[in-house]
């Protein structure tokens, strides 16, 4: 394959006189559940093998993908990719370079305890049939269970016209787990995800009880929960909101090319910009993790990077382009969903370093604020505006946890709450998640618990 | 570009439903899909990038005693991968568990021609000139004001076509057309970056109007650079069609799909002939509207598109159905079966959801909010509660409203509420219609939502 591929990037360069080429192949294999209450929608299967090819001629990117390994196929799109990319640099101010790296010549291999495509399809419907047995049979009043899974195994095939040439397997174990619940004209939502990258044992760390139970649990709760008053509050965030925080608020305007696109970011690269408690990283290197990997989609191996180090912004998430841009290293986070796109910036694994307090020690201070516990969805602005969804929250009343308050969100900005961080937990955890930017890309983000001393609540009361 | 045909598509889907069915499934559907887009891309001001992409499957459902499989592949040529690919939807099938409401896949019925989705030179359009078009976009953003800068943004043309056969005499293809172009822009001044503002041309013929579009965002963004905070209280608001796209998504449209009724997740349940909404309020979704976005002749399960009321002068109608749905209430479809192409089986989604304009000009609509904010562009509407309706997101930037005029930017304004106390607070509708994806709606004005300012 290999072969193949290094062949397209030689006609690029030496038939097209492109100064750079890479070519990217995928023979991917997708299993898809859909559950409702228990009926299986569909059992579904999936393959997904195709081209993609982007090359830089005269300092403009073009890019061509096929779903074929057709020899004819092929030279259509390296021939389209090449000449579109000339048209694209007629209008060109500023030609666009791409950041040295080693090149790079190595077979990844993944070896799962449990290898999902050992897993028969039954053995995969039974685990998400006791998930949803769990779900609905924990209280009559939750209504409904939806559960969508999905296993992704196969391999990525990379080579470019520096002689980089890469073989990685891939492996994706997602489900997402939702419920509703509803009495008396009050209707509560609740959702679960859990992702992996190392192979269906996820389930056995996560068992179906549990998963059923914790989102059945949040549901009910929701159903008692009060509106939260909008305006500003003390709050304590749970590793599962500061996850969202750090992924929302400051990792996407770390992201380079957001950076380089008038993100608040760029003119404060190694200034300080929040607390002393304040240190972040992104990190691709995590055994198993949903945001972890080995190489990027430009072939530059994936590494834990400090994004900032008490409050001193240090380190931004660069792909080629923009590592030449900033004159820095690039730091393994090109990622393409698929072969239809082209690689661009992506998060790993993201999140914020421990340091001292307990929960208690967080909470037992504020005499009126809101502990948010878990998120539903969040989205950034380049002016560094964040906003995060909260499924699951609670008030602070004289130093203790209190009732439940539903449907709330945290809003602020990221140069003015990082400040605000004044307080940091010594617990630490992890999440998967999934993050769109044009393409969806699986990731993990997280953190202690920490507390915030003021942020924007957004409530209706 | 090279296109696959009708003949070719259809025999595609008619030879995979009859060998599904020689290899024992009791029933069979197939969808062969084909996307051919090239897109022209802008990144910091300029165009950087062009891509062209060409996307083939096909996706194949079989039941084997009342249980369903599905499995797809994007590899088309030959028919060793059909067939691997039937074989793969049988054995989901087989592994999965039959289910007593399946009620058969959907009969043949008799098909109207889409209206205007259809244009020959957006498939003739070459990446030159997309290329011109692009940059005509970036010319007009920059000629507004030195202190713009784009961010993002580009043009584009795609040609899209599908057929579908079942085993119940199911035959049907449409082709169509989209082009569009669309311009991200940031203003800055000094250290000060206003947050993003956006603006696009998106069609199914090729007229769109790239130097609007650059001139739009330009304007927008350069009149969010000066900002004051505002103060939460309970106020009107004006929610331009892109706040109301990304408001409705995630909250009324979930509620009348027929699904989430049957599933005792929509408020609406039981409700068909109550007032829910404001009695200026109408709304159709309508799958045929001429040179709609999501204009198409037939769904993802071979059922004809049509128009179907929801909520007609305040009062729920009826709701958005697939054949599933409709047939375990003894009901026919409304065509809203929908799907990612060949890669997904079909789920109910909304086509073109219309909201009926009313008769006042944006102006007029203006001038009846003595004071009040316009909402342009949300933040994390997708955090709202799917089954409540209660959203609490990001206004930003938004604009203040004095007197019928806009009086200054604000920024990182809170809105919080009900989407369905927000429909029943509707109380004037603009005649400015236009669509954005699945909306067609103009500029709608309501009472008494909460804002939270500083």
């Amino acid at each position: 394959m290999e072969d193949i591929l290094a062949n397209i990037n030689g006609v690029a360069v030496q038939k097209f006189g492109a100064e750079y080429s890479e070519t990217r192949a995928q023979k991917l294999y997708k299993t898809m559940l859909t559950l409702k209450e228990g009926r299986v929608e569909a059992a579904k299967q999936g393959i997904e093998s195709g081209v993609a090819i982007r090359v830089l001629v005269d300092g403009a990117w073009g890019f061509a993908s096929v779903g074929s390994l057709n020899a004819e196929a092929l030279a259509s799109a390296v021939s389209d990719a090449c000449k579109m990319a000339k048209t694209a640099s007629s209008r060109l101010k500023t030609p666009i370079k791409l950041a040295e790296t080693k090149t790079v010549e190595d077979r990844v291999q993944i070896k799962p305890k449990k290898k999902p495509s050992a897993i028969l399809m039954e053995d995969k419907i039974n685990t998400a049939l006791s998930i949803n047995k769990t779900t609905l049979g924990y209280d009559k009043r939750v209504k409904s269970c939806t559960i969508d899974y999905l296993d992704l195994t196969g391999t990525n095939y990379f080579a470019n016209s520096e002689g980089t040439r890469i073989e990685q397997d891939k492996l994706y174990v997602w489900s997402r787990i939702t419920a509703a619940a509803g009495s008396k004209g009050v209707f509560s939502f609740s959702r679960e995800e859990i992702g992996s990258t190392a192979g269906y044992e996820v389930f056995d760390a996560e068992t179906p009880e549990m998963i059923g139970e914790k989102v059945a649990k949040r549901a009910i709760k929701q159903l008692g929960a009060k509106s939260p008053k909008g305006g500003k509050s003390q709050v304590v965030l749970g590793p599962n909101v500061v996850g969202v925080f750090v992924h929302e608020a400051f990792g996407h305007l770390a992201e380079a090319d957001l950076a380089l696109s008038g993100g608040v970011l760029q003119n404060n690269f190694g200034k300080k910009i929040g607390s002393d408690l304040v240190t972040f990283y992104d990190d691709g290197t995590i055994d198993g993790a949903f945001g972890s990997f080995k190489y990027d989609d430009e072939g530059v191996p994936t590494q834990k990077t400090l994004l900032i180090k008490d409050g001193v912004v240090t380190g931004l998430m660069h792909n080629r382009e923009t590592a030449q841009n900033f004159n820095a290293e690039p730091t393994g986070n090109a990622r393409a969903e698929n072969f239809r796109v082209e690689p661009i910036i992506r998060m790993r694994n993201t999140f914020m370093a421990p340091r001292d307090h307990s929960l208690e020690e967080l909470v037992e201070d504020i005499s009126s604020g809101y502990y948010f516990k878990s998120f539903r969805g969040g989205q950034a602005n380049l002016d560094g505006t964040f906003q995060v969804g909260i499924q699951e929250a609670y008030e602070i009343v004289n130093g203790e946890i209190g009732d439940p308050v539903r449907d709330a969100s945290i809003s602020g900005n990221t140069l003015e709450t990082l400040f605000k961080v004044d307080a940091v937990g010594k617990d630490f955890e992890l999440w998967p998640g999934r993050c769109g930017k044009g393409q969806t890309a699986f990731i993990c983000d997280g953190g202690p618990h920490i507390r915030i001393k003021e942020v924007i609540v957004g409530g209706s009361a | 570009m090279a296109v696959l045909e009708k003949d070719e598509m259809l025999s595609l889907a008619e030879n995979a439903v009859s060998i599904a069915l020689k290899k024992g499934a009791a029933e069979a559907e197939a969808y062969v899909y084909e996307g051919q887009a090239t897109n022209v891309g802008i990144e910091r001001g300029q165009i950087t990038k062009t891509n062209r992409i060409i996307d083939r499957g096909i996706g194949i459902r079989a039941t084997v005693n009342k249980a369903v499989g599905f499995a797809y592949t994007n590899i088309i040529e030959g028919q060793k991968a059909i067939e691997d690919t039937i074989l793969r939807a049988l054995s989901a099938a087989r592994a999965s568990k039959p289910d007593q409401d399946w009620n058969g896949l959907p009969e043949k019925k008799l098909y109207a021609a889409a209206e205007k989705t259809y244009d020959r030179k957006i498939l003739e359009l070459s990446s030159e000139g997309l290329v011109d078009l692009a940059s005509s976009m970036l010319d007009a953003a920059v000629s507004v004001n030195k202190r713009v800068f784009p961010i993002e943004g580009g043009a584009g043309a795609a040609y899209l076509s599908s057929a579908i056969a079942n085993s119940n005499g199911v035959a049907a293809f449409d082709r169509g057309t989209i082009m569009e172009c669309s311009l991200a822009a940031v203003a800055k001044e000094g250290t000060t970056v206003t947050p993003v503002c956006f603006e696009f041309n998106a069609g199914r013929a090729y007229n769109v109007n790239p130097e609007w579009v650059g001139k739009e965002a330009a304007r927008l963004a350069v009149s969010a650079l000066k900002t004051k905070r505002i103060e939460t209280a309970t106020t009107k608001l004006i929610l331009t069609q892109f706040a109301l796209q990304e408001l409705l998504y995630f909250t009324l449209i979930n509620a009348v799909k027929a699904d989430n009724v049957q599933r005792n997740q929509s408020p609406f349940q039981g409700r068909v002939g109550e007032k829910v909404a404001a009695e200026n309020v109408t709304i159709h979704d309508d799958g045929m509207l001429p040179g709609g976005l999501r204009t198409w002749a037939f769904d993802g399960e071979g059922t004809p598109h049509q128009k179907t009321t929801l909520i007609e002068k305040g009062v729920l109608c009826n709701f958005l159905y697939d054949n599933y749905a409709a047939k375990k209430e003894g009901k026919e479809s409304t065509g809203n079966a929908s799907r990612a192409g060949y890669l997904s089986t079909p789920s109910i989604e909304a086509t073109n959801f219309h909201i009926t304009p009313g008769n006042k000009t944006p102006d007029q609509l203006m001038s009846e909010v003595d004071d009040g904010l316009i909402i342009y562009y949300l933040q994390g509407a997708h955090s709202s509660n799917p089954v409540s309706g209660e959203f609490s997101v990001v206004a930003t930037p938004a604009w203040k409203i004095r007197k019928g005029k806009i009086a200054h930017a604000t920024r990182g304004v809170m809105l919080a509420g009900n989407i369905f106390e927000v429909l029943k607070n509707v109380s004037v509708i603009a005649n400015n219609e236009r669509q954005m994806g699945q909306l067609v709606a103009p500029w709608i004005l309501v009472e008494n939502v909460r804002v939270i300012g500083k």
